[in-house]
């Protein structure tokens, strides 16, 4: 197991690597010079002056080679430095340190509450195929599925105050124990819900016509017991993958959820980056995220051998 | 058992406890409510961006609408744009205004007690030239200076046209005349730092000087004593060495609330009670009317032509696309209830705005349809896309299509775009865009100033917006106006006729003058901005 995860970091060093060239090549290429987007975005009384830019972005370096500067930006990190950000001079690490865990507390915390919700809907629904009880839950997983959270989060927002006109705005960060969590929460796992409803449903439905199930069954033992070891155990190795994905996609990218309940997240701290152009920060974001996947796929697979012997087998090469 | 004498409480005694007990619990009320009383004194703002740099010396951007609270400026604007002194208590130019001399208040003070000195003055203003400090509009009020160009050019860390005769005077040599130069100072864009704590020896600016744990210096009425950037949030309190006058305010907070709806419901629901900058279409509906109040600044909005790209470069399809826009129309599909007035003209708020001479861009869809079956393109067929930039947010983007919509109906054009990117479009490497949305202004009420800012061959506008507009008229006659005294009459009347002559070159859509918001309730007293887009006399800010 040690040598499968020391070679699974090893091939993950060049594909960040090659990721990382392509984010610096497309910022500095094609999203615009961070010094110049400083006064071409100030309100017309700000005057564009070539010469004094010119002056700002050589005391930045900005003057210097694509190649010079992705190599110096390399080496440096390499040494454990990520640099500063160009459009306020802060460290990046401290910017990416202070934004990460609550990244990542609010991905694990929805990432629960989807699995604690779905997995046992999933399952439900996929037991009563084409009931009334199966069209309901899946009908409302779809409707979930169907709100992005920018809608969503608004939209509940408002909608709260308005039914509870003494109740204050969920703004802000407190940890996951403060009650300001409940909402961005919901907003985002409804979109997860919903995948997870439906893919431990379709599981479910392909497990039920295997033939262990039927034996089980045929032995006399009880649905529950049946649904709970027999079924819902193969089951849960496709969800954990997806759940894995999941939680890159809400750590990376809860980017709506974070501005409109001002979580000093990744997500927010992402927008701020993209809309500057600053390198430095874009980069170090792209890192831990390229990372998370790596680690995130890293854990699945180190999961699967726990809900399905077969995977171990497969694993040492049996 | 007895009750001796000494056991019993006697009337004396409990007429004793009870006064006693009543001038304690009154005193520990009057405390309580004096406390109260403090806490209730908290301006609570929300921010629109997530602001990652809160350094004074940027000239730009949304914490530089806080810089008056916390730093001094060498002299202020009121709301009306009458100036008053502040760090220089007096100035005076010399015969042709190319020398001034300042003389700073004995009373100026830092937040550590220690005196304002010239050399903090003319520290602070070559830290903002500096070319890395980045700051936005250092130009505005020292471009003018001898030496400011090798200090912008990253040639020299001294400003040469700057001397300190002593520690409370200043003189500024300036390269040519400039009878508005002491207007020019009447802002918080090169604000007054200690220089000791904000300036490296390399002449930079050091790393992180202006957040608390640093135990940063002010010059103004508050100082912060937390700025947690990673979560968006920084308090002020009072600079109890502030030499104007003690602060109302028991504490500031200002928190980073993107999103406008979320900000706006904040505010209803009383958690919040300021914004820094919010802008809707809605404001006035959500807020109340109080919201949005404040005075007329010289800023206004406008839709400009650039002039080098097809089809602008023919007057006749400017003229078209100008005539066939009611303007009325326009101002109320973006700003229906305000806060913003409709304008005819460039200039807004500065002496000579008003009875102008102007004559305002008729609305006539028949003449327009003329003018554009007159031009080179012969009606709407031929016309290459037209393409906006600058539409960003609900305001902007109303106005946009309703002037787009105005074209379809009146002109039959139908190839109209959007975007809300200035960046790659605003600059000297413009490509095919023909319209930019964007305001002009100025920081002083001056009408001359103002147009050398927006419609000058020389301003950045005319370069970047307006394509290399240049006429040779206006250029003259606004180097004349420049040379005249702030109180000649004639520089006003000059700016005038720069303005009917480029009036005739048909470059532009005006929109709206600039009204400067409260952006606070009711409740929030004395919070009026000025022309600097500056809160007036932050001390005075009281709540209820």
């Amino acid at each position: 197991m040690l040598r499968y995860i020391v070679t699974r970091f090893a091939l993950w060093v060049p594909s960040v690597l090659l990721v990382m060239l392509g984010v610096y090549a497309l910022a500095f290429f094609g999203a615009g010079d961070p010094i110049k987007l400083i006064f071409l975005r100030a309100p017309g009384d700000v005057a564009y002056d070539p010469v004094r830019i010119e002056a700002i972005r050589e005391s930045a370096g900005l003057t210097k080679p694509f190649i010079e500067q992705f190599t110096n930006y390399v080496v440096h990190l390499l040494s454990g430095n990520f640099g500063n950000s160009l459009s306020s001079g802060r460290s990046v690490w401290a910017m990416v340190s202070a934004a990460a865990p609550v990244s990542f507390s609010l991905g694990l915390c929805a990432i629960v509450l989807t699995a604690v919700v779905a997995i046992p809907l999933g399952l439900i629904a996929g037991l009563n195929q084409n009931t009334r009880l199966d069209y309901t839950i899946l009908g409302s997983a779809l409707f979930l599925w169907a709100i992005p959270p920018y809608v969503a989060g608004p939209l509940l927002m408002v909608g709260l105050l308005l039914l509870l006109p003494g109740m204050s705005v969920p703004y802000g960060w407190g940890g996951i124990f403060d009650v300001r969590i409940v909402l961005p929460l919901i907003v985002l796992s409804f979109q997860p819900i919903a995948l997870i409803v439906r893919q431990t449903r379709a599981a479910v439905i392909e497990v039920l016509s295997e033939d262990f199930v039927r034996t089980a069954r045929a032995k006399g033992v009880p649905e529950t017991l049946v649904a709970l070891k027999h079924i819902l155990r193969p089951v849960l190795t496709p969800v954990v993958t997806q759940l894995g994905l999941i939680m890159i996609t809400i750590v990376n990218g809860a980017i709506f959820v974070e501005l409109v309940f001002g979580l000093p997240g990744l997500g927010r701290l992402t927008v701020k980056a993209l809309t500057d152009s600053d390198y430095p920060v874009i980069l170090a974001i792209t890192l831990i995220g390229s990372f998370l996947v790596m680690l995130s796929n890293l854990l699945v697979d180190v999961l699967y051998p726990l809900l399905d012997p077969r995977a171990a087998d497969s694993m040492k090469g049996r | 058992m007895s009750n001796t004498k000494s056991d019993v409480l006697s009337r004396r005694s409990a007429l004793k406890l009870g006064l006693g007990t009543a001038v304690g619990l009154t005193v520990f009320g009057l405390s309580a409510r004096i406390v109260m009383a403090a806490d209730g004194q908290v301006l609570k703002v929300a921010h629109p961006a997530f602001s990652q740099d809160w350094s004074p010396l940027r000239g730009g951007g949304s914490p530089y609408r806080w810089n008056s609270a916390w730093w001094a400026s060498p002299m202020r604007f009121d709301a009306e744009g009458n100036i008053h002194p502040y760090v220089f208590a007096s100035w005076e130019p010399n015969g042709d205004s190319t020398v001034w001399t300042f003389k700073i208040d004995p009373a100026a003070k830092f937040s550590d007690g220690s005196a304002i000195t010239a050399a903090d003055v003319k520290g602070s203003w070559e830290l903002a030239a500096m070319p890395a400090t980045t700051s936005q509009r250092v130009a505005q009020v020292l471009a003018g200076v001898v030496g400011y160009a090798d200090v912008t050019g990253g040639s020299a860390t001294a400003l040469s046209g700057v001397a300190t005769p002593d520690d409370a005077t200043v003189v500024v040599t300036l390269g040519a005349p400039d009878p508005i130069f002491f207007m020019r100072l009447a802002n918080h864009i090169a604000p007054i730092t200690k220089v000791s704590q904000s300036r490296g020896a390399d002449g930079n600016e050091n790393a992180g000087w202006y957040m608390p744990q640093n135990g940063v210096i002010v010059s103004g009425p508050f100082k912060p004593t937390s700025i947690d950037l990673d979560a968006g949030k920084l308090v002020f309190e009072p600079n109890e060495n502030f030499f104007v006058a003690k602060p109302k305010l028991a504490r500031i907070e200002i928190t980073s609330i993107e999103d406008n709806v979320t900000a706006t419901q904040l505010i209803k629901s009383g958690e919040f009670n300021a914004h820094t900058e919010l802008v809707t279409s809605t404001m006035v509906q959500d807020l109340g009317p109080e919201f949005g109040d404040g005075p007329q600044i010289p800023t206004s909005q406008h839709f400009w032509f650039n002039a080098a790209r097809a089809p602008m470069d023919d007057p006749k399809v400017r003229q078209a696309l100008i005539m066939a826009v009611d303007r009325d129309g326009l101002i109320k599909a973006s700003y229906p209830d305000g806060p913003h007035k409709k304008t005819d003209q460039v200039i807004n708020s500065v002496p000579g705005a008003e009875n102008s001479g102007f004559e305002p861009f008729p609305f006539d869809p028949a003449a327009a349809k003329t003018a554009l079956a007159e031009s080179t393109y012969g009606g709407p067929e031929r016309l290459p896309k037209l393409l906006f930039v600058g539409v960003s947010g609900p305001a902007i983007e109303a106005a946009a299509q309703y002037i787009a919509e105005q074209w379809r109906q009146n002109l039959g054009i139908t190839a109209v775009d959007m975007k809300p990117q200035q960046d790659q479009y605003a600059g000297p490497d413009q490509n095919a865009v023909q319209i930019f949305r964007d305001d002009v202004g100025t920081r002083v009420p001056d009408a001359a100033s103002y147009l050398l800012g927006s419609i000058a061959s020389t301003s950045g506008n005319a370069q970047g917006k307006m394509g290399g507009y240049k006429n040779d008229a206006v250029d003259a006659k606004l180097a004349e106006a420049s040379t005249k005294a702030a109180a000649d009459p004639a520089r006003v009347t000059l700016a005038q006729e720069v303005q009917k002559l480029f009036r005739d070159d048909w470059m532009f859509i005006p929109w709206y003058a600039q009204t400067m918001s409260r952006w606070a309730t009711a409740e929030v007293k004395g919070i009026d901005k000025n022309l600097d887009w500056q809160v007036v006399a932050p001390w005075d800010i009281s709540i209820g």
